[in-house]
């Protein structure tokens, strides 16, 4: 096993840490309570940090891939029409107070933002970005990473991960050489861990037994199942809302829209989503997915046969922020569970 | 109530009566009520009602749903709150009154949001609108469920909206766009404001019209503003105040005070209510020679 660097982190160092990533320009961005709800948002100071949470309502991949952002600028007149790509130079960011679940999906991210086309409005930020992971010690029913094989014990995806320990600090561990470095580049806020160092017990969530990864991809392999009656049975409630995909952090689609006027404008990346019935409307007018379940199918599709298939990663990664903001409470796993049989 | 409910619903399937019942079930693990579609007699036992049944099911009576409407004929288990949108989906010619069997369910409040639940309906989880609910006997039903409720409204509305109505009309005008702003700023363009209104029943939205893009997708201050105020004005005198917007926004914009402001303007200008009676026309989609306005003649 390689030795494994664990130094200490003390919450009273926080401060210090956080001032010294904005003192080199960089943003510190950590689950903060604003309208009634926990959000990562960019934070100045650690006491502005929620502390009790069971995970951010947002998921922190709208550093990496904003949800609106300008992409290209353009200009016409009697001369000519120019358009110029926007150059992006992000600034180091570090995103504190992740869970394991959803740090486990920046490999997915990663995998579709480079797979045919090197999309560098994505690139240029994930090599700026630091996660720091924090060990669950509270789940809620809608957490189910130890069903798809993920648990707060996975380091995926962190550059560094913590665990609390008793007396309210953490014990930090290098999880990549970047999270090693960044350690390194803060010893002074980094300290050797003190060999009895009490850690504060995980919370792993229920496995739920009626789910069965392989069951369910030996399934989707085969078109047959686009006939299944399980998917109108159980997820024609769906009202066709996007929230469930922008909570997401393996949601991905975007749409590229250009807004101004006939003279100057600007060219925008927007976040998109595949429960919107125009998402795949053609020009003609016909629908392949011409009803909300064949929409759900759909993503149900991506998470659970397109990503481990052609990306060998997971698509889903168990956070439950889908289950826990759906207006109708259609719940995944139920859907998993129906087609594990 | 659940007994009688599950028999009404048995007994509708085995007659023929209506091929689908809409109503609520549990999840899994019994902690949330979530939307189910009873196709079969057998199935009928699945229905729960409770005050966990928050879901204004009629948004599922639109055009929206094309597959729910290819099942045949639904019968709809709904509050009165929830008729009254029934009630607008006929007024404006969505709907005949033949085509939907309603059965109401004498309501005693809800909660605000299912996660509030503790087993106990304390006043505190309950929205606003319940608190002021004139119908907590069904008004418009084909059978009514439950023991007929005793509860009088107050005279004079009250409740958390109606307070802080009263509190953002007394700012003034540049406090007022602040408070706007910044609660439009969280916006993150998902619509499930639109797709869980059973009034937003356009199959194309004009947020989708994108030649030209009289919307902005982006989910910029202009563009969150456009949307959130072109919603709240399709929704003028036609709104019932279900709350299921503010209830399903995963950001938490107040959009009942919106939806309430509202009510109160056409309550005051035309002393009209939507949802109460199908026979009556909306004021904003209505002509009428003998208005007592000048203008529009």
């Amino acid at each position: 096993m390689a030795k494994t660097v664990e130094k200490l982190l003390k919450k009273e160092n926080l401060d210090k840490l956080i001032t010294s990533v904005k003192a080199d320009g960089g943003r510190w961005i950590a689950p903060v309570t604003d309208a009634r709800q926990v959000v990562f948002k960019a934070v100045t100071k650690h006491e502005d940090m929620a502390s009790d949470y069971i995970l951010a309502r947002n998921s922190y991949k709208e550093v990496l891939f904003p949800q609106t952002e300008v992409i290209a600028e353009y200009s016409v007149s009697r001369e000519g029409s120019e358009m110029h790509g926007v150059e992006l130079t992000p600034a180091e960011t570090v995103v504190f107070g992740a869970r394991p679940c959803e740090a486990a999906s920046l490999k997915s991210l990663r995998s579709v933002f480079t797979w045919d086309f090197i999309d560098e409005f994505y690139t240029k930020r994930e090599e700026k970005l630091i996660i720091i992971t924090v060990a669950c010690t509270k789940a809620d029913e809608a957490c189910f990473c130890t069903t798809v094989n993920i648990s707060p014990e996975s380091t995926e995806g962190s550059d560094i991960y913590l665990k609390e320990t008793v007396s309210g600090d953490y014990l930090a561990h290098g999880a990549t050489e970047k999270g090693k470095a960044f350690m390194a580049k803060h010893g002074n806020t980094f300290e050797n861990a003190p060999k009895d160092a009490q850690t504060k017990k995980l919370v792993m969530p229920e496995e739920i037994n009626g789910i069965d990864l392989d069951k369910i991809s030996e399934r989707l392999k085969k078109t047959g199942h686009y006939e299944d009656h399980v998917w109108a049975e159980l997820t024609r409630k769906c009202i066709g809302c996007g929230a469930c995909t922008y909570v997401c952090p393996t949601c991905h689609c975007f749409d590229i829209t250009d807004e101004g006027t006939a003279i100057e404008g600007e060219r925008r990346k927007n976040w998109d989503s595949c429960q919107f019935d125009a998402f795949t409307l053609h020009a003609s007018g016909h629908n392949p997915r011409d009803t909300q379940f064949k929409r759900w199918r759909n993503r149900f599709m991506c998470k659970m046969h397109i990503y481990p298939e052609k990306f060998n990663s997971t698509g889903c990664v168990g956070c439950g922020r889908c289950v826990r903001v759906c207006p109708v409470r259609l719940d995944i796993t139920e859907v998993m569970e129906a087609l594990s049989k | 109530m659940e007994n009688i409910l599950r028999k009404k619903a048995k007994e509708l399937l085995e007659t023929g009566a209506v091929k689908v019942v809409i109503g609520y079930g549990w999840n899994r693990s019994k902690t949330r009520t979530t939307p189910v579609f009873i196709t079969k007699p057998e199935d009928a036992d699945r229905l729960v009602f409770n005050p966990l049944c928050v879901n204004n099911l009629s948004v599922y009576l639109t055009r929206k749903f094309k597959d729910i409407q290819a099942l045949g004929k639904p019968a709809i288990i709904a509050k009165g709150c929830d008729i009254k949108n029934i009630v607008v989906l006929i007024t404006e010619a969505q709907l005949q009154r033949e085509d939907v069997f309603i059965i109401g369910m004498v309501c005693e409040g809800t909660v605000y949001k299912q996660e509030l639940w503790k087993g106990e309906l304390l006043p505190q989880i309950m929205p606003t609108k319940c608190h002021n609910c004139g119908v907590r006997n069904p008004h418009v039903a084909d059978v009514i469920i439950g023991e007929k409720s005793t509860f009088v409204p107050p005279e004079k509305p009250t409740g958390m909206v109606f307070d802080k109505i009263k509190d953002i009309d007394s700012k003034d005008q540049s406090a007022r766009w602040g408070f706007w702003i910044n609660e439009f700023s969280r916006c993150v363009k998902c619509y499930a404001c639109r797709q869980v209104c059973s009034l937003c029943y356009c199959e194309r939205c004009i947020a989708e019209k994108n030649m030209p893009q009289w919307i902005e997708t982006s989910a910029h201050p202009r563009g969150n503003l456009s949307w959130n105020l072109t919603r709240a004005m399709h929704l003028v005198g036609r709104c019932t105040f279900c709350g299921e917007c503010e209830r399903a926004c995963p950001v938490n914009i107040p959009l009942n005070l919106i939806n309430q402001k509202m009510i109160l303007v056409v309550k005051d200008a035309f002393n009209f209510e939507s949802g109460y009676d199908e026979k009556t026309h909306p004021p904003m989609i209505v002509f009428s020679p003998d208005d007592k306005d000048n203008f529009i003649k």
